[in-house]
This record gives structure tokens, sequence and C-alpha cells, in this order.
């Protein structure tokens, strides 16, 4: 056992650490706060951060040296993601691009499509979004309908894509479709898609904290090259698989910096209010357990990694672990705050520390996506416990 | 960095299940739970010294294993698998602590070898925030009385807590026999009126809470781990309504939790005990964290492991039961829930 980053390791925290301080204007959490920012200003401020960190080298770093690598392993965009929590960095804007695409691209995309969207992928002058859920397609997503039909040499998409990530300032979309009704998981392919396409309408769905972060994408007719598919056809399943195993890593580390802080600045709440006292004394030390020991899972994770492990199906215990842990302390923070903690972020009152009404809303998006906890003990209980699978 | 144990540790723990199963099976606790007063078999004991197990955390010097926190809670989360009997780790305490404290060489050596019994006597009341008692240590002589003594009755020695220090002292002693749920865990209340030596400040015990919540998380941890094994198991197996429980999701689910539970349980102890072997800043809240996690998570696995059995769980036949007590009784002692959290507000800052 040895969970002391090696002397490499620091080096590249020590120096990221350096840079973060010279490059971040104001912490996110200021920038939420000033009551001039806007939702669009506020994705400017991201894209803008974004391309900071792309010409400093930090985006994509254990991709190919061509696409922007550096030899980077999970180590270190472990290291980077807590980095930039400890920070309050602007989160990544492409993160779903750079997350998702990006290794879809570099595994099974063509040399043509690297060289076209990579580049702008990385520096934010092209948004992506994801078009896998359907209303129809959630957790059974190999049951997804819409169509791509082939007609000379372009295929041509007809169904709808919901809870669209980004869908309302993406400039892209990669789209599950399918190519053969008859085949399951073989009749369906990874196309790009421009979302100014004739025939593609996107519409903003309004979140239960009032953004519109995510959206519906309708296709309707809308004819997209076929040099724009990602693999051969039918293929898509399986690049769908595997780009989703890159959403993994040790993201509980960073997790745990983010939730410390605001952990403290509940304390700091509580103290000033006179109130760090008794049962509500005892809330926050609870808190503090269950974040010190999702610290815990994420440095055994870091180390596995550092160790040559490559995480398998346990990894949807981080993300139970997380999750769940996250709407715990966001409800007792409103309890322990008092009538207070559910001001919106500009009214007369709201505490200038963290958005705790936000957070609390927030906090039921986790369980949901990316695999809803139903699904995360689903693969626990079948491909982690091997108990049997249910009678169909 | 690296999460997995080093290859002797590795081999500490194969030769220690390998020992615990030959030496301790379930049956055999279920004897000493039924028929031996002082909850475990002097032979048993013997093999147990044999073994160096006493001696872990003592130094080589001393006549120990010189070993540290990570080997003590590999050693613990063995003897929490096989709901060990007797003494051990309340012994492994005492010995870190004289040897920590020294000036008691030939008697750490007795200990180490299996010869002497000694223990730490903490409690001043059975009760929490009762404070029934202070035992004083006064022109050489401890007097007062201490409850919840582990195993109290077969010890030789006790290393007493009172108001002027630790204080180390010799039996023969009055003891009146203090059963609770855990019939292998035995305790007593002890009349003290005897001469005594003092040790060292109270401020010894410090690293010995350390110790205990390391060891004691890692005994929950081995707890939890097996009482999932055995519920895995039977869920396979047993059928209702023409199929294996197991296949029903709302059982899934919570077995899922289980895992979930005694894996970041896992986490968390074994990073307390890297920190405390390192002396690692983030030692102290790391400990507490692990202690207290580790207690509330082995109550929960166990207690869903008894309901999942349905009947047969509830019953004295079925060992379910030793891990459930267990669980209860490590969760109380060596540092309780309500102590770590407060550690842990200490520890944060707050």
């Amino acid at each position: 056992m040895d969970l002391q980053l090696s002397p490499q390791h620091l080096k590249f925290r020590d120096e990221l650490r350096a840079w973060l301080k010279a490059n971040i204007a104001r912490p996110w959490r200021e920038e939420l706060r000033d009551p001039k920012q806007t939702e669009d200003s506020l994705i400017a401020v991201r894209r803008a951060w974004q391309r900071k960190l792309y010409t400093a080298g930090y985006l994509g770093m254990d991709w190919p040296p061509e696409w922007g690598g550096r030899g980077a392993t999970e180590v270190e965009k472990s290291i980077f993601e807590a980095e930039l929590a400890l920070a309050d960095a602007p989160p990544i804007l492409n993160t779903l691009g750079i997350g998702l695409l990006g290794p879809a691209l570099i595994h099974h995309g063509s040399e043509e499509q690297r060289r076209r969207f990579i580049p702008p992928m990385l520096d934010g002058s092209e948004i992506w979004c994801q078009g896998f859920s359907e209303p129809g397609a959630g957790s059974d997503l190999a049951s997804l309908k819409t169509t791509a039909t082939i007609d000379g040499d372009h295929f041509v998409l007809n169904g709808q894509k919901v809870w669209t990530t980004f869908g309302p300032w993406a400039d892209w979309i990669f789209v599950l479709a399918r190519t053969d009704s008859k085949d399951r998981y073989g009749g369906i392919s990874f196309i790009l898609t421009k979302l100014d396409t004739p025939g593609i309408t996107v519409r903003p769905l309004r979140q239960i904290t009032g953004e519109s972060e995510f959206g519906e994408v309708f296709f309707e007719n809308a004819r997209v090259p076929k040099e724009n598919l990602v693999g051969k056809i039918g293929e898509g399943w399986r690049i769908a698989m595997t780009v989703l195993a890159y959403e993994r890593g040790a993201a509980s580390l960073a997790y745990a910096v983010k939730y410390g802080r605001d952990i403290q600045l509940l304390a700091d709440a509580c103290k000033e209010h006179g109130r760090l006292n008794g049962a509500v004394r005892e809330k926050i030390a609870r808190l503090v357990v269950e974040n010190e020991v999702m610290r815990a899972n994420g440095l055994r994770t870091l180390a596995n990694f550092a160790d040559g492990k490559v995480p398998g199906p346990e990894s949807s215990i981080e993300k139970i672990y997380w999750s769940e842990f996250d709407r715990r302390f966001r409800e007792t923070a409103l309890d322990v705050l008092g009538p207070g903690g559910q001001l919106l972020r500009h009214s007369p009152h709201a505490r200038p520390d963290v958005d705790w009404a936000r957070e609390f809303l927030w906090s039921r998006a986790g369980t949901i996506y990316s695999g809803s906890s139903e699904i995360q003990r689903n693969i626990i209980a079948k491909r982690v416990l091997n108990l049997p699978q249910d009678p169909r | 960095m690296k999460f997995d144990l080093s290859d002797d540790q590795s081999l500490l723990q194969s030769s220690t299940r390998d020992f615990f199963a030959k030496a301790f099976s379930l049956e055999k606790t279920r004897r000493v739970m039924e028929h031996e007063p002082r909850g475990f078999e002097k032979p048993a004991w013997r093999q147990i010294a044999e073994m160096g197990y006493p001696g872990l955390l003592v130094p080589e010097a001393a006549g120990g294993q010189g070993l540290g926190p990570v080997e003590l809670a590999v050693v613990c989360e063995e003897a929490g698998r096989m709901c060990l009997p007797g003494p051990l780790f309340d012994v492994q305490l005492a010995a870190a602590t004289l040897a920590a404290a020294g000036g008691q060489d030939a008697l750490v050596r007795a200990i180490c070898a299996g010869e002497k019994i000694v223990t730490i006597a903490w409690r001043n009341s059975p009760y929490a925030g009762e404070a029934k008692h202070t035992t004083h240590l006064a022109h050489g002589r401890v007097k007062g009385h201490k409850y919840f003594v582990p195993f109290a009755a077969a010890a030789d020695a006790l290393l007493v807590t009172t108001a002027e220090g630790l204080a180390l002292v010799e039996g023969p002693f009055q003891v009146t026999p203090l059963e609770t749920i855990d019939l292998a865990q035995r305790f007593g209340e002890v009349a003290l009126d005897h001469p005594a030596t003092l040790v060292g400040p109270l401020g010894l015990l410090g690293q010995t809470d350390l110790l205990a919540a390391v060891g004691a998380g890692a005994t929950l941890l081995g707890i939890m781990a097996r009482s999932l094994e055995i519920t895995l198991g039977y869920l396979q197996t047993r059928e209702t309504f023409k199929r294996a429980i197991g296949s029903f999701q709302v059982l899934q689910h919570r077995t899922a939790d289980m895992l979930l539970k005694t894996e970041s349980s896992r986490s968390a102890v074994y990073r307390a005990a890297w920190c405390l072997a390192a002396n690692d800043p983030a030692t102290a809240l790391a400990c507490a964290t692990a202690k207290a996690y580790a207690g509330d998570a082995a109550r929960l696995v166990c207690a869903e492991a008894i309901q999942m059995h349905g009947g047969i769980g509830f019953t004295w036949e079925l060992d379910l039961h030793f891990y459930f007590k267990r669980a209860k009784t490590y969760e109380m002692h060596y540092g309780s829930t309500e102590a770590q959290l407060d550690r842990v507000l200490a520890a944060a800052g707050y």
C-alpha cells in the first residue's frame, strides 16, 4: 500500500496548481453570483476558459500527441479534475465532446474525421451534445427508434432525442440512429450531425432549477453526408459502449474536494448563525465522514490507476456514492440553514458563499444522468455480485 | 501509488486467514460462547501467541513483530471475518501502549510470548454520559471502579486510566462478569484497590486511540464482508416462487448497497491505516472517519443479512447473529461513533 503521489505526479500537480493560480480570473462561484451574468454570458466565460486550458496543453492530455496529447494517464487526468475543483475553476464547456466523442474518434473515427473535428472540439469553437436518449429509450438505450436511412451519399434522419445536455447551445450532435430495424444492437450507427442542418429543430427544456441546460432535438428528413458516419454501419452500439467507459475515472476525488469546500462553508455559516452545536454539529460531522469516505474511494481508484488497474463494473459504486451523497448533503444544508437556504441566487439575503437552493435542486440530477442509481445497482448485482438474472 | 497490499502483507493476510479458519471455526466459537465464561480457550491463546499476533505492533527488539497499522488492519479484518473469540485485539492495543511508554520490558515480552494477558480498562461507568466513579492513583495505589473491562477475568494485569495518568495494575482482580449480547466478547466490572505503577500520562493513549480506530474499523470491515458473502450464498440457493431469491430486484439492489458500504469501508479503513503508518497530516481525520463509517456500515450490512435470511436468520442455530452482535460491540467500543464524530470535527477544525 502506498497512497502518496509519486514525485512525477507531485510535480505535475504543483505545476498545474501554479498555472491555475495565475490563470483563473475569479472563482466560478463568484461568476455565478455576479448579477450581470446571464446563462449566455456564463457560456462565454466557460468557452474562454476552455480555450485557455487547451492553449496550455491541459485538454486531451491522454490522447496521441498529434491530437493534443502528452502521454498523460488516468492518474494525471484525475489529479487535473481534483485541482480544477480545488481552484474552483469554471466547468469545461465541451465536456461531452472531449469526454466522449474525442475518444470515439480516436479509437473508431477516420483520419479525416479526427482532423476535421478534434481541434475545434478542444479549443471550444464547436460545442457537442450527445444524441443518445429518446422519449422511449432511456435506461434501455438499445430500444431507440430514431432512424437513419441511406439515400445516395446521405443519411436521412428521422426521430427525436431528449434530455440532450448542452443541446440548446451546441453546434453539433453525435447521434445513435437505427440503420437496421431488425437488429437490436447491430442495427445502430454512430453519426455526426450539424445542428443547423435543415430538418433539425432544437427545443430547450426548462429544468427544475429554472435553467435550460438540456433540451430535445427533432429530426425530420434531416440529410447528413455519409462521411459523417463513425466506424462502420451497425457499429454504433459498440462505439457508444466503449466511449461510455470513458465517463469513469477517479471522479470521487474531485467531488470530495468540491463538497469538502462546501461543507466547510456550511459549517462556517452555522457558526456565524450561532448554530454549530447539538444536532447541527452531529449532522455536519456526518457530512464530513461521508465526504472523507468518498475521498478514500477516490484515492483507492487513483492508486489502482497508478498501479495499472483498469476499473470494471465496480466503478458503479463510486457513481452511486457521490450522487446519493450529493443529495443528502444538499438536503442537510437546507435543513440546518433554515428558510434562508431556499433563497434564489439574486434574492435579498441569499448567502454569498454557495447557491444552496440551486445545489439542492441540482442534486436531483446526478442520480438520474449517466446511468441512474437503479441501473448502477443492476450492474453491481449482476456483474459484480453475480446474482441471477431476472426471469423474463 | 498502490492500494493493494504488498507481497508481505498479502502473505500475512493469507496465512492469517488459513490459521483462523483452522484454529477458530465458528463451531468452536459457538462452544466458547455457550460454555467458556472467559470467552476463549487457553490452548487457542497459546496458538495465537505462537503466530506472534499479540506483539504485532511491538518493536522486534522488544519481543514483538515490529509491524504497523496496515498489518494490524489485515489481521483485524481476518479476525472480523471469523468473529474471532478472545482478547487478541485488546492485548495488541495494551502491548503497543506499554511498549510505547517504555520501562516495562519484561511484561511486554511476556505479553508477546502469550504468557500474560493485559487489557486496557478505560470506562468509569456502564452508561454513556454517566460518571459513576473516578479512579485515582495516589501513594502507589489505584483506587476506583472500572466497567466494561475487556476480558477482565482472564487479565493478569490491567492498564487503568486514572485522573493522574495511565497506571499499570497487577492482578488478581475482583471481577463481576458483565454479560452482553456478544458472548464471545467478555467484559467485567473491576473493583480496584491495588498497588500500581504510573506508566505515563493519559496522552499516551492518543496513539492507542488511533490504532484502536483502525483495528476496530478493520474488524468491522471483516464482519460485514463475511456477512455479505454468507448472504450472497443464501440468495443464490434459496428458492421461493420457483426462483432463486437473488433474482428479485428488490434484494439485488439492497445487496448492491451492502457491497457499496463494505467496499467504501475498505477504502476508508485502509486509507486510515496507511495514513497512520505514514504519519500523514490527514491521520486523525482518516482514522475517526474509518471507525465512524465502518460502525454504521457494519450494523446495516449485518442487519440486512439477517432480514434477507428470513426466519432462519433470527435463530440461535445460524451463525449469522455472531456477526450482528460483534458489529454492535465494535461499533460501541474502541471510540464509539459519537466519540469519533467529535474527533472528526476537531480534526476538521470546527
